[in-house]
């Protein structure tokens, strides 16, 4: 089977009152959606589409995202990412995503479900000029819990950091062993189909009225916590015994920011 | 353990390392359970046996791709010193910290330990850290302080992560003693059953590269976003 070396270059710029994409540049497997102007919260969707089945040993994954200034973009996937069993091997994806003064960019794929035997790294640079804002969410389940296949996967490597201004706010490496999460979600309670949500806000809006509202999600089967970030936002997570739980935690806290901040009140679903 | 003679076990800096290790040295790390309260809150860690499963896969691998990593690569940084490594060290040991009260804490007990070693040894190198730290803005650590002591005082690196590694076991186990219905004898147990580990995580962690620094527990940052807001709490952190 090939081993494929995907790039995607994406520009979204504010053009006559709307976002359109400026630049777009990619190559398998890759494939990008027609764009959406969603009207009424006034931000441009965009599906990035991988039409094979999913990630296989030797895949090289390659993206870039910006947004320029005035611009307002929601990056999604129209499925989840499977990362298949690899027989030798692994894949990696270096992601990067980077807002300019005044922009605004929702990177909101769907979950990652690591395969039994898999070996994946996944990195992820964010970088946001002051007065930009950005939220971005991954989501990680298990393995196939259909298949009862969950935390077999052989390594596992998601790494995320995130700039305001140049200055590192946050740094995440989530490098656990299936064995290690299986025990640790059995310790807390999450069950063997625990699923996970990572999100981060970048904002220079010092109201958080809203915090409140979205702890109050926590509670059957759903642990929600959010923090503040050294600078420039906040950290969110999630932990939910299934992936419904875990889906409808984060829709639920998008409805509840949006009032805050409008543009996540765009449908990611609505291609 | 093993029976090979210590090098370098001049007095001088055994005691030292000794106060700067005790909990009548003022830190303030007593007024932290370093998450584990926003744990017992959440209703994960209840008895002996939960307490013990959280030290062991939660606190250890934080130690060993963490705290650890820090402390030996500013301890390195600091020989020449290279101060811009060290500023980058500062900001990292921030910014993987997720959750405020714990971001909080480490800087809180960091400062007051860099502190300390500037003013009771009038080392220049304490000295001029501090002066660096406060122009550049950079955030203070546990990790990184308790490498500067260790500088300070002579110690060698081995000595410094052993100090690392027992302040944030013993504070997290003083803190359970609070919280929990656990006994003085049930902790010193328990303490002496995570020590044995100390050698093959302090050994691991001294090969991390700078850019493999972080871990997370996904749960412990939420029980401790949620413990900023908690109705009551006993613990800082």
């Amino acid at each position: 089977m090939a081993d494929f070396h995907g790039q995607l270059s994406l520009r979204a710029e504010a053009r006559d009152g709307r976002t359109v994409l400026a630049a777009q540049a990619f190559r398998a497997p890759f494939h990008v959606s027609k764009p959406y102007w969603d009207a009424d919260t006034g931000t441009l969707l965009v599906q990035v589409v991988n039409p094979t089945a999913g990630i296989l040993s030797g895949d090289k994954l390659e993206s870039d995202i910006a947004v320029g200034g005035g611009g307002a973009l929601l990056a999604t996937t129209p499925s989840a990412s499977r990362v298949f069993k690899m027989r030798d091997g692994s894949a990696e994806c270096a992601q990067r995503f980077s807002v300019e003064k005044g922009g605004w960019l929702e990177v909101m794929p769907e979950p990652l479900v690591p395969h039994r035997g898999c070996r994946y790294r996944q990195t992820t640079r964010i970088e946001v000029e002051l007065g930009g804002g950005l939220f971005f969410a991954d989501m990680l389940m298990p393995g196939r819990v259909a298949h009862d296949e969950a935390w077999e996967w052989d390594s596992l490597c998601l790494e995320v950091d995130v700039r305001q201004a140049g200055e590192l706010v946050l740094r995440e490496r989530f490098h656990p062993s299936g064995e290690e999460l299986k025990a640790m979600a059995a310790l807390m309670g999450s069950g063997p189909g625990a699923c996970f949500g990572n999100a981060v806000l970048i904002t220079e809006e010092t109201d958080a009225s809203w915090r409140d509202a979205v702890h109050a999600l926590q509670g059957d089967g759903l642990w929600v916590g959010l923090s503040r970030l050294r600078q420039g936002g906040w950290s969110l997570k999630f932990v939910a015994t299934d992936g419904v739980r875990l889906r409808k935690g984060l829709k639920e806290t998008r409805r509840l920011l949006s009032a805050r901040f409008p543009h996540l009140a765009c449908d990611a679903r609505k291609l | 353990m093993n029976s090979v003679p210590a090098t370098n076990t001049d007095a001088g800096w055994i005691v030292s390392l000794l106060q700067a290790g005790d909990s009548f040295y003022p830190t303030g790390s007593y007024a932290h359970s370093f998450g584990l309260e926003g744990l017992v809150q959440a209703g994960a860690v209840h008895d002996r046996e939960t307490l013990r499963e959280f030290i062991i896969l939660s606190a250890l691998p934080a130690l060993r791709h963490v705290e650890l990593p820090l402390a030996a690569h500013t301890y390195r940084a600091l020989a020449g010193p290279d101060w811009t490594r060290v500023g980058e060290l500062c900001v990292l040991s921030s910014a993987v910290k997720t959750a405020s009260e714990a971001r909080q804490a480490s800087h809180n007990i960091g400062r007051q330990r860099a502190e300390l070693a500037a003013s009771l040894h009038g080392h220049p190198l304490a000295v001029a850290y501090l002066e660096r730290a406060t122009a550049g803005g950079w955030p203070f650590s546990a990790a990184i302080s308790a490498a500067l002591e260790g500088r300070v005082l002579g110690a060698p690196l081995a000595a410094v992560m052993a100090g690392v590694y027992y302040a944030a076991i013993g504070g997290q186990l003083a803190a359970a003693i609070k919280i929990l219905r656990i006994g003085q004898n049930g902790c010193q147990a328990l303490l002496t059953e995570t020590l044995g580990h100390a050698p093959e995580i302090i050994a691991a962690a001294e090969q991390v590269m700078f850019d493999e620094i972080g871990w997370f527990n996904p749960w412990l940052d939420i029980a401790a976003a949620r413990h900023e807001t908690a109705d009551g709490r006993l613990f800082i952190s």
